[in-house]
């Protein structure tokens, strides 16, 4: 991990210096469909956005010019997540964070069903019940899902705002994408332990 | 045919992850493999579906006003010349408010002066008591006043023609002792007041409620005449009383 992964990624793009606000309000949107998530309460998810923005406005003069706005203001934004009530309540999924801090332990062949891929298909039709499945996802994995594929982050942008190994991010994607398959298809199976 | 493709590297591959020999590899197997060609595929679409379905929450346009006012109202990083205009402004600002602060409370000041004054000489004039001193006789008045008032003060040996010295009161204003010197310009009554110059109070020409207010002020004097007499009239007292000091 480095010490300043954000300062790391995406260094080959690199804007003109900007101020905050050029900066910050086109991610609002984002920061707050990504609060709303992880808070699951419209009020908190405000409170949330709000706490990101004046805590990245106060830092703002250490943040490096041509750096990866995106990944520190996410960044802010999960740790803000963090040390909130709701954020400390998914912080005790303490089983699940040792076994996926191991990098090296991917997703178990056993954990896909190869068999059904029109019900898949089927399933994932179903805008609610893939939302449902979303919302039954463990924070660690929902947070990685939403940067991979909603927030179109790279893995290393994404290794930099939840500050771990590359592999890490890898590894949990994988196994959101493997909790929500199991969700959408009602499995019990192997799946289950990582969605709980 | 080689082992099947672990999830990590299906996620991994429709996310555009992998690379050099490691994205040959998955390549080659996905390009004989059925099945994993198969949970590619459908790696692809969940990661579509879950675009759509992740992008739920709509933000409230209350917030993003908040939030674009905590923006532009603490931007950070503002030029220097944007800091020092910002705190010139300031400044200016803070002194203009000094100045506006202490021009309203002198006018503020000089209009209850003036009401007090004219308060006084409609008191006078309404009352049917006479004055506390009669006499036109300047050797008269001027000396009544000696133990009453911390301050003297001179009275002209001749007063302009048509006006004359009534008498006097010893009265307070602002409560401070005061001479009221009481005149008669024709008909009408003039009531000068007389007192120590005090620097915070500047009273000029002033004109209430039909009434001619006319003041003058030396360094250790300072008198206000009240009169509906002619103003100009009026002024005439005023310059032979200063004339006399």
């Amino acid at each position: 991990m480095t010490l300043l992964p954000w300062k790391r990624a995406h260094r080959d793009v690199k804007p003109a210096a900007q101020g905050f606000e050029q900066l910050a309000m086109p991610l609002l949107p984002s920061l707050y469909n990504v609060a709303r998530w992880l808070t699951r309460d419209a009020v908190e998810a405000e409170d949330l956005v709000q706490e990101t923005f004046l805590k990245a406005l106060r830092g703002f003069a250490g943040f490096e010019q041509g750096s990866n706005f995106k990944a520190w203001i996410f960044r802010i934004l999960r740790n803000t997540y963090l040390s909130s009530r709701n954020g400390l309540a998914a912080r005790r999924t303490v089983a699940l964070e040792e076994e996926l801090e191991d990098s090296s332990a991917l997703v178990p062949e056993g954990a896909i069903d190869r068999a059904t891929p029109e019900l898949n298909l089927m399933r994932l039709a179903d805008r609610a019940a893939l939302e449902d499945a979303m919302q039954s996802l463990a924070p660690p994995l929902l947070e990685v899902i939403l940067l991979c594929d909603v927030e179109e982050m790279k893995y290393r942008e994404i290794a930099a705002v939840l500050e771990i190994p590359i592999g890490t991010v890898m590894s949990r994607i994988a196994r959101a994408r493997v909790a929500l398959r199991a969700s959408l298809e009602g499995h019990r199976g192997s799946a289950k332990k990582v969605v709980v | 045919m080689s082992e099947h493709l672990s999830a990590a590297v299906l996620s991994a591959a429709v996310d555009g992850e992998l690379e050099g020999a490691e994205l040959a590899r998955a390549n080659e197997h996905l390009a004989i493999c059925l099945q994993c060609s198969s949970e590619c595929l459908w790696n692809g679409l969940l990661k579509r579906r879950v675009a759509d379905a992740g992008a739920r929450y709509e933000l409230p346009s209350s917030l993003e006003e908040r939030m674009r006012r905590v923006a532009t109202g603490g931007s950070a990083r503002r030029s220097n010349w944007g800091s020092w205009a910002a705190v010139a402004a300031l400044v200016a600002v803070c002194v203009g408010a000094v100045v506006m602060q202490r021009i309203w409370r002198e006018r503020a000041q000089q209009a209850a002066f003036i009401g007090e004054v004219l308060d006084q000489h409609i008191a006078t004039l309404a009352a049917a008591a006479p004055p506390e001193v009669i006499s036109s006789d300047r050797h008269t008045v001027k000396p009544w006043f000696q133990g009453k008032l911390p301050f003297s003060f001179n009275l002209p040996a001749a007063l302009p023609a048509g006006m004359t010295l009534d008498g006097a009161n010893l009265t307070y204003l602002d409560r401070r002792p005061v001479a009221q010197l009481l005149f008669s310009i024709g008909k009408h009554r003039v009531s000068v007041f007389v007192e120590q110059s005090a620097d915070e109070r500047a009273v000029s020409a002033a004109e209430r409620a039909g009434f001619h207010v006319v003041s003058f002020r030396t360094v250790e004097l300072e008198a206000v005449a009240v009169s509906d007499a002619e103003a100009g009239r009026v002024a005439e007292l005023m310059q032979a009383l200063r004339a006399a000091q």
